[in-house]
């Protein structure tokens, strides 16, 4: 054979469901074969595309891209083009028919490739694939497909290939030539470069369909190629590939549903290519070798210009793609700078200058200024609609982007640097990140749509993959395992990959003993991981909007999002990649919860509050957050962070900027916290490795915090400026990189006339720094709302709350904000029909007495009717819109509430204001009204209005209660209804039936905790607010926990020598009980390292059956020895080891604290679980 | 009409493909290769990591003088040859 084999069919795993290898694999092992084009035919889309291209790019493979669509309702009458469904034909003698490939339901599928300059005609017909099909379903029909084959000329952009899956393939195997013949001819009339593709997979009748399928082409004078249909790298892959079939159909495996039945549809060599050739063409060796002549010969005009789809592969002068802006965009934006200095009042500044000429001199040979243009246009345009938008990230350090107003942080009040955003060296677009109210980001991504149009505008998507809970989910479904159980399974498992699986379950001691090692489970669970990391199903991109020109749809396929917006096939790395304008408009709960706080301060005090302009320096902010009370503020809430602003003791917004820098897995593992608090408390003096540093260390004591602090310290020690120095910390992250920067820094700095000490000196900070550290422009911009929320809490906490529990920014479930409310002193106040409203509100109450940090006295916060389990939205509205209501009936009658919905409304107290019930009291005395008539009249009503015949019965008749006929609900009853209910316990804490066990054991309250001294072992009980496993410096898999007793939150922290006995209990329960070493972390801070622990409900069953003696044996019993945490810590470059099971990299969607397979239980979340978190573990 | 029977016989294989073999005590020669083709074991069904796959061949073969049409069945997992069917 003269030249290489080209496969002309290739899905990859961007096939969704479907595909088992990624792009880079195929293409390295079509380079290790020999083969210098491939192709990549995903299926529906061109997910893969990009990194296709650029994987073919590195490798010196020819690129060549297609899309595999399945065929729609065809117009052309009796179903020519061989659409819908194909007879379900199979062999009489048991074989699978190896025929009509994928015949089970699926519909006929074509190939189409862009021909070398087709790729735009390409990504055009993928989009109005799916703008013709359901979501998610793409269809085209021939028609479809000739309307884009050629160019205006005529000229062809497209080559059709009509493979075994095609209408035409199916007629063949199944014997219906006639058709076959029809089909064909009324392709070929349609489409100019057309061409037909045989396959065999070894399966039954493969080789002799093909035979036909050639010969048939042949009469027909049409060209054909051949293709092995791959969809796996190796033969190994086909079982994953029969799973994925599987969960794609939602069947159970079996052979009926598998589109291969055989293991042959993998990337195969020349020669192995050469043999199928043979095969099909049965040993004419003239005919095998046209076939795959005429393959080559369609692969070399398919070939495209990798430049042209990836523009940055040319880094130098990358062809961009910017949106219009009408006029040119240089000298436009030299005159919105020249206005800001005006503005901002800089316009004498020699400083101010000389940065924005920098600035300006680099944004302008980078050819960016359009960009600045657009980016401000659509800032402008969200501030002018009235919602809160912060910048964030490192557009901060930009002046231009202050001058301009994108944002409103001065770079030069902070010392934040230009080149840590742009620099010379830095390639592609600059990010510039925009925080929005999260309940107005889709309004604001609406109005950037309806200002640059359909045709300009599409959102960036993003793959969801295949994890341990969703592969398990999978896996289960597709082995037949009961529904129920898959749940309880998945559920058992941390977030981790999934290729983690069998190691989690020998390494956690949880799981080790939880009866999930049955050899039952192992085949699940070896399919499960091997399903990791693949796509799942693709998303819109939390934040990422792309802006382009009236190009833009030639350059990415756009689909349409869950919520209806056009959505680029492209993730936020390959639209980077293809040169286009992406700008991230993110959703941030915490600026929906301060404006909701606002306005409701404006409608209890009628007092308007100008967040931006408060003061920054009030002392009782400050204190509040030194005593750690921060839970529900941004930034500081979490355990971790309460302990360390109780170290840090902030009183400015540098500080805030420090502590948010600080607490961040870099800083903490490089131990950069102790010499910062130990030189800021005045224990050591602060030390700088010389003096020409101290400018640039002064702000933080001598210590390496931020990123911008080691750009300064390489700039001034080896004069190379700051674009080249940002260059260098990059490289800081990896050990090649240290080795190659310390090669280069040492000599430079040693020129610059440097003693060899404290060169020295200043490389062991640098090197200890590594990668890690923050950027300082975003710990600025995240700085003041964690500011602005801490002062609304000090000094306007009911409202405060309010937005927090409306809009839930943060870790916390409900009830802990609930109980920290009343730890504020803010009455939280039952649900009730006249007062609730369709969010929280705050009401001015009767103020309690005086507490320390009762900040909230005086006022109250009110259960919503949002809050109730199963409402919807419309009946919130009428049920608000209908207040105030005279008796149960009219609120029957006028809110309309689904009948459990009415009940639940009853059962949490909706109804005790309006008819004078007042549960829970010692004595209920038969004859007086309770929730459970109550309850028994909404059957009665229920049963008295026939459906769509409102208010038939007269009043009379259902306003009858009969009163006291059923017993009131106790205390405890009311509180289990408001947590199944509610999700938070309202009338009571609920550890207050548990007072009389926790006394009798002697066990010590959080209020008590720092009257203990340190070293005492003391038992603790409480409900659990928080699980997490933070990544830790040890490279052991530590767990923290919070729970509450009420009087406040107690921190445990449980080592891995423990976790043998305690962890399977600290997933899995929710009220715990727990013996612990108080260790003193600060002046106010103290936390317990726990040495045992007991789910608290046990022990309460214990007491109440066997006596407190029996409690007294359980928690005195001493655990059997058992291991604790396997798994080989991660270590990273800079001898910084994490545990594999700790919360690093894994997503931040993991907050079901749900408790299953427990009835009697809460099954709302009630608690934060961190996503090293297991569940409970069955059985 | 074809007729079953699934008897473990013995097989030269000559090129990957069956070149003798022998049934009830006679010695078949194949003389032409009709079809061939695999199908994957149902994997899922057996506690097997990898059960393999099974590989059929439809086969003209002849004792003597007569040919006649035989279906050979290899199971890689086990390494043992079937005659399936033969066709008269």
């Amino acid at each position: 054979m003269t030249r290489a084999f080209a496969h002309l069919h290739v899905a990859s795993a961007f096939s969704l469901r479907y595909g088992t290898a990624f792009p880079a694999a195929l293409v390295r092992r079509a380079a290790e074969h020999g083969m210098d084009t491939l192709a990549l035919t995903d299926r529906d889309g061109l997910y893969g595309a990009i990194k296709h291209v650029i994987a073919c790019h590195e490798r010196g493979v020819r690129p060549v891209a297609g899309v595999d669509l399945a065929l729609g309702e065809s117009s052309v009458p009796d179903d020519l083009f061989g659409g819908g469904l194909p007879s379900g034909h199979r062999t009489g003698h048991g074989h699978r028919a190896g025929h009509g490939r994928g015949t089970a339901a699926e519909p006929a599928r074509v190939v189409v490739l862009a021909r070398s300059h087709g790729w735009a005609a390409l990504c055009r017909l993928v989009t109005a694939a799916h703008h013709a099909g359901e979501r998610g379903e793409p269809r085209v029909t021939p028609g479809m497909v000739a309307e884009h084959a050629t160019g205006p000329d005529g000229e062809p952009r497209l080559t059709v290939l009509l493979g075994p899956r095609s209408g035409v393939g199916r007629a063949v195997a199944e014997r219906r030539d006639d058709q076959a013949r029809a089909l064909l001819a009324a392709w070929r009339a349609v489409v100019p470069d057309l061409v037909v593709e045989v396959s065999d997979l070894y399966g039954y009748r493969d080789a002799n369909t093909a035979a036909r399928m050639i010969g048939l082409a042949d009469s027909m004078g049409v060209p054909v190629v051949l293709t092995n249909a791959v969809r796996y790298l190796d033969a190994a892959d086909h079982q994953v590939g029969n799973v994925l079939d599987a969960a794609r159909k939602l069947v159970p495996l079996d052979g009926r549903h598998l589109d291969d039945p055989t293991a042959h549809a993998y990337l195969k060599d020349g020669a192995e290519m050469a043999r199928v050739a043979a095969r099909i063409c049965g040993g004419d060796p003239g005919r095998a070798g046209r076939l795959l002549a005429e393959t080559r010969r369609v692969a070399d005009r398919c070939v495209l210009d990798p430049v042209e789809i990836v523009p940055l592969l040319e880094p130098e002068r990358p062809r961009l793609h910017l949106p219009e802006v009408g006029e040119d965009p240089v000298p436009l934006l030299r005159r919105r700078c020249e206005e800001g200095l005006a503005r901002r009042g800089l316009d004498r500044s020699a400083e101010a200058r000389d940065r924005l000429a920098a600035e300006l001199g680099i944004i302008e040979r980078k050819r960016l200024s359009g960009y600045f243009t657009a980016v401000v246009g659509i800032t402008d345009m969200i501030r002018a609609m009235g919602v809160r938008c912060a910048i964030r990230g490192s557009g901060a350090g930009s002046l231009v982007n202050y001058l301009i107003g994108i944002g409103e942080v001065n770079p030069l009040e902070h010392g934040l640097l230009m080149e840590r955003f742009l620099s010379e060296g830095r390639k592609g677009l600059p990010d510039i990140d925009i925080d929005v109210e999260s309940a107005r980001r889709l309004d604001c991504y609406r109005a950037i749509l309806d200002r640059y149009g359909e045709d300009r505008v599409a959102c960036v998507s993003m793959m969801e993959t295949y994890r341990a809970r969703s592969a398990i989910r999978d896996v289960g479904a597709a082995m037949g395992l009961p529904p129920h159980e898959i749940d309880v399974i998945a559920k058992a498992f941390p977030q981790v990959r999934a290729r983690q699986i069998r190691a989690a379950l020998s390494d956690l001691p949880e799981l080790r003993d939880s009866g999930l090692n049955d050899r039952s489970l192992e085949t699940v669970f070896r399919l499960a991981e091997r399903l990791d990391g693949l796509p799942r199903h693709i998303a819109l991109h939390p934040c990422g909007v792309l802006i382009g020109n009236s190009t833009l749809r030639d350059r990415t396929p756009v689909e349409r999002s869950l919520l209806e917006f056009p959505m680029s096939q492209f993730d936020k790395d390959d639209v980077e990649e293809a040169g286009l304008l992406k700008l991230d408009v993110l959703g941030v709960r915490m600026q929906s919860a301060l404006a909701y706080a606002i306005q409701e301060v404006e409608r209890v005090e009628n007092r308007k509050i100008d967040l931006d302009a408060v003061p920054r320096d009030d002392t009782d902010t400050y204190d509040m957050i030194r005593l750690s009370r921060t839970i529900g503020c941004f930034q500081i809430e979490s355990p971790g962070q309460r302990e360390l602003v109780a170290k840090l003791e902030p009183r400015t917004m540098h500080d805030l900027i420090v502590d948010i820098s600080l607490f961040r897995p870099g800083p903490v593992n490089s131990d950069m916290v102790t010499p910062y608090l130990e030189t800021r408390h005045g224990f050591r003096e602060p030390r700088y490795p010389h003096e020409s540093l101290r400018e640039a260390l002064t702000e933080t004591n001598g210590v390496v915090v931020f990123h911008e602090q080691v750009m300064k310290v390489i700039d001034v020690m080896t004069g190379s400026g700051l674009s080249e120095a940002d260059r260098a910390r990059r490289a800081l992250g990896t050990p090649e990189g240290r080795a190659a920067v310390r090669a280069w820094f040492v000599p430079l700095a040693r020129e610059n006339g440097y003693a060899p000490d404290v060169v020295d000196q200043a490389w062991k900070v640098l090197d200890a720094f590594g990668g890690f550290g923050f950027c300082k422009a975003h710990a600025a911009a995240f700085a003041l709302p964690t500011y602005q929320s801490a002062w609304l809490k000090r000094h306007h906490t009911a409202a405060f709350l309010a937005g927090v529990l409306t809009h839930d920014p943060g870790m916390y479930p409900s009830r802990v904000i609930l109980d920290e409310a009343r730890r504020c002193g803010v009455d939280v106040l039952p649900l009730d029909v006249n007062r609730s409203g369709k969010t929280w509100l705050v009401e001015r109450t009767e103020p309690a007495e005086e507490n320390p940090g009762g900040y909230g006295r005086g006022y109250g916060l009110r259960v919503p009717f949002s809050a109730v389990r199963g409402v919807s939205e419309a009946e919130v509205d009428r049920m608000v819109a209908g207040r105030p209501y005279t008796s149960l009936a009219d609120f029957w009658e006028r809110a309309r509430p689904s009948r459990p919905v009415a009940e639940r409304i009853v059962e949490v107290g909706g109804f005790d204001a309006l008819h004078g019930l007042r549960p829970g009291e010692p004595r209920w005395r038969p004859g007086r009204l309770t929730r459970r008539d109550l309850i028994a009249q909404v059957g009665a009503l229920d049963r008295g209005s026939p459906a769509g015949a409102e208010g038939q019965l007269p009043m009379g008749f259902t306003e009858h209660v009969a009163p006291g006929e059923l017993p009131e609900m106790t205390e405890a009853e009311a509180v289990e209804a408001e947590l199944e209910i509610l999700g938070m316990d309202v009338s009571r804490h609920v550890m207050d039936f548990y007072r009389d066990l926790l006394d009798a054991l002697g066990v010590t309250r959080a209020r008590d905790l720092l009257r203990q001294r340190n070293g005492a072992e003391i038992l603790v009980a409480g409900v659990k607010v928080a699980t997490q496993t933070p990544a830790v410096r040890s490279g052991q898999r530590v767990i923290f926990t919070t729970v509450d007793d009420s009087t406040g939150p107690i921190d445990l922290t449980f080592f891995e020598s423990v976790q043998a006995h305690t962890a399977a209990t600290v997933f899995g329960s929710w009220l715990l009980a727990a013996r612990g070493v108080v260790r003193r972390t600060g002046g106010r801070a103290v936390s317990l390292r726990a040495v045992h622990c007991w789910n608290l409900a046990d022990l309460d069953r214990v007491w109440r059956t066997e006596g407190l003696d029996a409690v007294r044996a359980v928690i005195s019993e001493v655990p059997a020895p058992g291991a604790g945490v396997g798994g080989r810590p991660i270590e990273y470059g800079n001898g910084f080891r994490v545990s594999p099971y700790s919360d690093n990299g894994a997503p931040p969607a993991a907050r079901e604290g749900r408790f299953l397979g427990h009835p009697g239980e809460p099954q709302r979340r009630l608690w934060h679980a961190s996503s090293g978190s297991s569940g409970p573990s069955p059985g | 009409m074809s007729r079953l029977y699934g008897d473990p016989i013995e097989v030269w294989v000559r090129d990957g493909h069956p070149a003798q073999f022998v049934w009830r005590d006679r010695l078949y020669t194949v003389r032409e290769i009709q079809d061939h083709w695999v199908v994957a074991r149902e994997w899922w069904k057996t506690s097997d990591a990898d059960p393999g796959e099974r590989r059929f061949w439809r086969v003209g073969a002849a004792a003597g003088k007569e040919v006649g049409t035989y279906e050979l069945r290899f199971d890689t997992a086990s390494g043992g040859w079937l005659l399936l069917r033969a066709w008269d």
